[in-house]
């Protein structure tokens, strides 16, 4: 009777065991397979447009570094309230540029570069202007993306 | 539940007979001796060859096939989508084991001389899944679209090239014309995810059929034993069980290793910069490598490298066709040379592996 | 009539010999004959080089030159020209002097390709009547007294060629018509520069206007052809300062050509094309070309490298170099060898120019405030280096750090702005920048790459638990084997 029974026990134990491992396995392979599955924030592979942030977030004649990948990018609300997207890397050795607001241009720190705000480098190193990125207004929303 | 499962059961049973097919498995037989233990490398094959085709299904979903969008989509991947490293990293591995286990098994299957007659047909049918395999991890090398990866598959598309009189237009049909570019990435990205995986699925099922219509082979000794002093086990379930249990093992090592080390992710290829110091082709290919190396540039009048090329060929034909040529063990008779051959092979592809893996 | 056909056939085998030996064929030269006697433009044609080649009149002005009849010589039908107007001028001229075989009959070998440059040229392309082109050969060259360019009296004679140019160049209204952008100081200028003051003493070889805009072929400025053309420049100047031979007189170094080239800035301008960079002239001015004095140094590099200059001005080292007469910037940058600034020039070591004056024994303080600035810098370095490491291992594993990674970009600009900063000589700003803002991205960049390597780990404890499922489904499995094997077992038996 004993022995039969601690069979017994010994079998529905292994059953129990068995049924919950199964589970658990199926459990710790699909886990990370639906996770995989369900798609990230940032849905596509390279960036093409960021969220530069609202238009009350921009003063009027002010500038404002945002990143766009790997890139900073300076975003300028100049005083006719125009809104203007510029790569903030100096073409003379890559610093991050800023808007200045006393000369009305975008300069450099690190070696007095100045450029205008179409890019066109004005005066200091810089050998080349600086690439223009677009602007999208959607509403409030200002959007920044690459230039076909 | 018992119940659902029974009527489920029967009303698959009332269509398909599937009794007959219990009943077929039921009768089917393992040998059971001291070498029993390789009969286990095909399945756990079987095995890598699933968690590939589930993997590589999965990246398939993130990867973008491309110059300017594999490495990124590959970096994507590997940081963006949760467990995308995971998978790619097991990918990865089991690929790597795969090409192991199957060697292992191939090189049972011939020490025990199990291609012989009646199973040739199997014989040559897993020598073309072992090559596919080979296929596989050339072409999924590049498609990362790395460094590493881009020059490994300039090289080895090179000394395909140097192949007499085919090898320039094989060359330039896997590169998809005369360098590696974006074009070839295209084209091994097809081969990879599309071509093989369809001509190794018939493959494979050939293979498979082949093993249940002749049954396990046994080895020659059983020949001379009586039919109750053969030691056998049912396949099913005792076998089957045997081989689910050696799966969630190696489960268990691809986790690991995909965890302990993980796919990397290297530099983007750039196609003007230069060749990084140390390019070595996947560690299967390796030893082939090596030995084109060690060749002087000229042997008699011929190019060294081309003399190697057509003494690998000429040596995997032979292999390949094994079966065909060993008459002694398909007339149930012991033969040494072919049991030397094997040896000499092993000690050949090791010693210079690991002269390829220091050098 | 025999006669006269042997008289005529002398008379032209005469001519012709004459005319090949090149002597003044004055008794037949009617022209000139008459043309004597009234004086004026005769007289001039005596001294003329065309002259002296046996060159009659008619040889410009058509016209049948053995005559003495006025109405014959002068007709039309002679072929007689009149005074040539416009761009028939030069046209006239290049009738011998583009014709290679020409010019040989005369003994010259001068060039031939005069009126071809001409009309290339900036003179020879613009016209402000709409008639004729600007210049014609007669501009520079005169009309009737032409003599050779290595005659003192020519117009062309390098010692003459600022006031021939200066004719039109240094006039403002007649500029005006032309180029109201275009200084007309430039004579002027010229006359400032060394190169113009030895030209007023006499010395034909330092450079005038042709030596560096060229003669026939001029160009705009903005011509990339043009001999002083930025990209040019450098190379325009070297023809004489590298020519140790024709420099032999003047005393400096031939050396500055070479030097520039291996520069920062012959590199960006020659290499690079980069035509913000300075050539000879952003230094040496052009038309006024003369070495900057020690005073005016930093003014002249604080053009372009004005942070620079404004901070060495307030800088302690302004005083003590005033007083010592150094150099301003020279004398630790150099002057054509100018090399890109790295952190090797400063600290006290033997490569840092620091060390130049600044011994452990002079001056003290210098001397340690030179190798504490290094010190911050190397700190910097090692710190940035460590950054970069830890995020490509965070990327390699796969870890997402784009964040920290583009945080790490200040570091940079840190360094850069540390370059401009070393010239405050302050100990304090240095560090502001090199520690206050480098090192604190360095420092938070590495502890978030740190963190993000750490993460990766955390992956493991996920890992753990996967394994220990799967090893315990194993294990049951396992027993499930054995048990099944059992039941076999007894059922056989």
């Amino acid at each position: 009777m004993s022995d039969l029974d601690s069979n017994q026990n010994r079998r529905s134990f292994l059953k129990y065991l068995l049924s919950t491992s199964i589970v658990g396995f199926l459990a710790s392979v699909l886990y990370p397979v639906i996770s995989y599955l369900n798609p990230p924030k940032q849905n596509e592979v390279e960036v093409s447009s960021v969220l530069a942030g609202k238009i009350s977030d921009f003063e009027k004649d002010s500038g404002k570094i945002i990143r766009f990948g790997n890139k900073p990018v300076i975003v300028i609300r100049t005083e006719k309230d125009e809104f203007k997207a510029l790569s903030a890397v100096c073409t003379h050795l890559d610093c991050t540029v800023q808007y200045k607001k006393e000369l009305g241009l975008i300069w450099c720190a690190c070696h007095n570069g100045k450029y205008d705000l179409t890019g066109k480098n004005v005066s200091g190193p810089p050998p080349r202007p600086l690439e223009v990125y677009k602007i999208n207004k959607q509403g409030e929303n200002i959007f920044v993306s690459k230039k076909a | 539940m018992k119940k659902i499962v029974k009527s489920f059961y029967d009303y698959l049973d009332e269509r398909l007979h599937l009794e007959d097919l219990v009943h077929f498995m039921g009768k089917k037989y393992v040998p059971v001796h001291a070498h029993s233990i390789w009969y286990y490398f095909g399945g756990v094959s079987l095995f890598f060859f699933i968690v590939q085709v589930t993997t590589g299904i999965l990246l398939l979903f993130y990867y973008k096939a491309g110059p300017d969008l594999a490495f990124e989509s590959i970096q994507y991947i590997m940081s963006k989508v949760q467990f995308g490293w995971l998978i790619r990293s097991i990918h990865g591995w089991a690929a790597n084991l795969f090409i192991l286990s199957a060697v292992i098994h191939m090189f049972s299957v011939y020490f025990e001389k199990a291609y012989r007659k009646p199973r040739e047909l199997t014989w040559i049918s897993g020598m073309l899944m072992l090559f596919l395999g080979m296929g596989f991890g050339f072409s999924g090398y590049l498609l990362p679209w790395n460094e590493l990866s881009f020059f490994a598959t300039k090289v080895g598309s090179d000394i395909a090239g140097a192949v007499p009189i085919v090898g320039e237009s094989m060359k330039i049909l896997m590169r998809g014309g005369p360098d590696v570019t974006g074009a070839t990435l295209s084209r091994l990205f097809g081969f990879h995810v599309a071509l093989f995986p369809g001509i190794f699925t018939v493959v494979l099922g050939i293979h498979l059929l082949l093993i249940q219509r002749q049954g396990i082979s046994e080895p020659m000794h059983f020949e001379h034993l009586e039919q109750k002093e053969k030691k056998t086990m049912p396949f099913f379930p005792n076998f089957l069980l045997r081989d689910l249990l050696l799966w969630l093992v190696m489960l268990n090592l691809l986790a690991i290793l995909a965890v302990f080390f993980p796919a990397e992710l290297g530099h983007k290829a750039d196609a003007f910069g230069s060749a990084p110091a140390g390019i070595k082709p996947e560690w299967y290919f390796l030893f082939m490598f090596q030995s084109l190396k060690y060749l002087p540039a000229h042997i008699i009048f011929i190019e060294g490298e081309v003399l190697g090329i057509l003494l690998f060929g000429a040596a995997f034909a032979l292999w390949l066709i094994v079966p065909f040529w060993d008459r002694k063990s398909a007339r149930g008779e012991k033969n040494r040379l072919i049991t030397y051959l094997g040896i000499f092979a092993i000690m050949f592809i090791i010693v210079l592996t690991i002269l390829g893996w220091v050098a | 009539m025999k006669n006269i056909i042997f008289f005529t056939f002398t008379f032209f085998l005469l001519n012709g010999f004459s005319f090949l030996n090149g002597k003044a064929p004055e008794s037949s030269d009617q022209c000139f004959v008459c043309h004597e006697q009234l004086g004026g433009v005769a007289d001039l044609f005596k001294k003329d080089i065309h002259f002296q080649k046996g060159i009659s009149c008619a040889g410009c002005h058509g016209g049948d030159s053995k005559t003495d009849d006025m109405d014959k010589a002068m007709s039309k039908s002679a072929g007689f020209l009149g005074i040539p107007k416009g761009d028939d001028i030069s046209l006239r001229c290049a009738n011998c002097h583009a014709k290679k075989e020409m010019m040989q009959k005369y003994g010259s070998h001068l060039p031939t390709n005069q009126l071809e440059l001409l009309k290339a040229s900036v003179h020879g392309k613009l016209s402000t009547t709409g008639k004729e082109k600007i210049v014609q050969c007669i501009t520079c060259h005169n009309a009737h007294g032409i003599v050779s360019v290595k005659s003192p009296a020519s117009p062309v004679y390098p010692l003459n060629i600022p006031n021939t140019c200066g004719k039109c160049h240094s006039n403002a209204k007649f500029m005006q018509t032309y180029n109201p952008s275009l200084a007309v100081d430039q004579v002027a200028k010229y006359r400032t520069s060394v190169h113009g003051m030895l030209n007023a003493k006499g010395d034909p070889k330092p450079a005038e206007c042709a030596s560096c805009h060229g003669s026939h072929g001029i160009r705009a400025t903005a011509d990339t052809k043009s001999q002083v053309y930025a990209l040019n420049i450098p190379e325009t100047c070297s023809k004489c300062h590298s020519d140790a031979e024709y420099m032999a007189g003047y005393k400096i170094p031939t050396d500055q050509y070479a030097k520039y080239a291996i520069s920062v800035h012959g590199k960006a301008l020659l290499e690079k094309h980069d035509v913000g960079a300075p050539a000879c002239n952003s230094c040496h001015g052009n038309h006024g070309a003369t070495p900057p004095g020690v005073e005016s140094i930093s003014k002249v590099c604080g053009s372009c490298h004005a942070l620079n200059a404004d901070l060495f001005s307030s800088s302690p080292h302004k005083q003590a170099f005033d007083k010592e007469k150094l150099p301003e910037c020279e004398t630790c940058h150099s002057n054509h060898a100018i090399m890109p600034a790295t952190k090797a020039m400063l600290g006290v070591s033997k490569e840092a120019v620091c060390s130049k004056c600044h011994t452990e024994s002079k001056s003290t303080k210098g001397y340690f405030v030179a190798q504490k600035m290094r010190s911050y810098v190397d700190s910097l370095d090692a710190s940035e280096a460590l950054a970069l490491k830890l995020i490509n291992e965070a990327e390699q594993k796969g870890m997402e750090i784009s964040e920290t990674k583009f945080k790490l970009r200040d570091a940079h600009q840190a360094k850069l702005e540390a370059r401009t900063m070393v010239h405050s000589f302050n100990e304090e700003k240095f560090k502001e920048v090199v520690v206050g803002k480098g090192l604190a991205v360095t420092t938070a960049s590495i502890s978030e790459a740190k963190e993000a390597v750490d993460n990766y780990f955390f992956r493991r404890y996920g890992l753990m638990v996967s394994v220990l499922i799967i090893s315990v489904l194993s294990f049951a499995l396992y027993l499930y084997i054995k048990q099944i094997e059992k039941k076999q077992a007894s059922k056989i038996s």
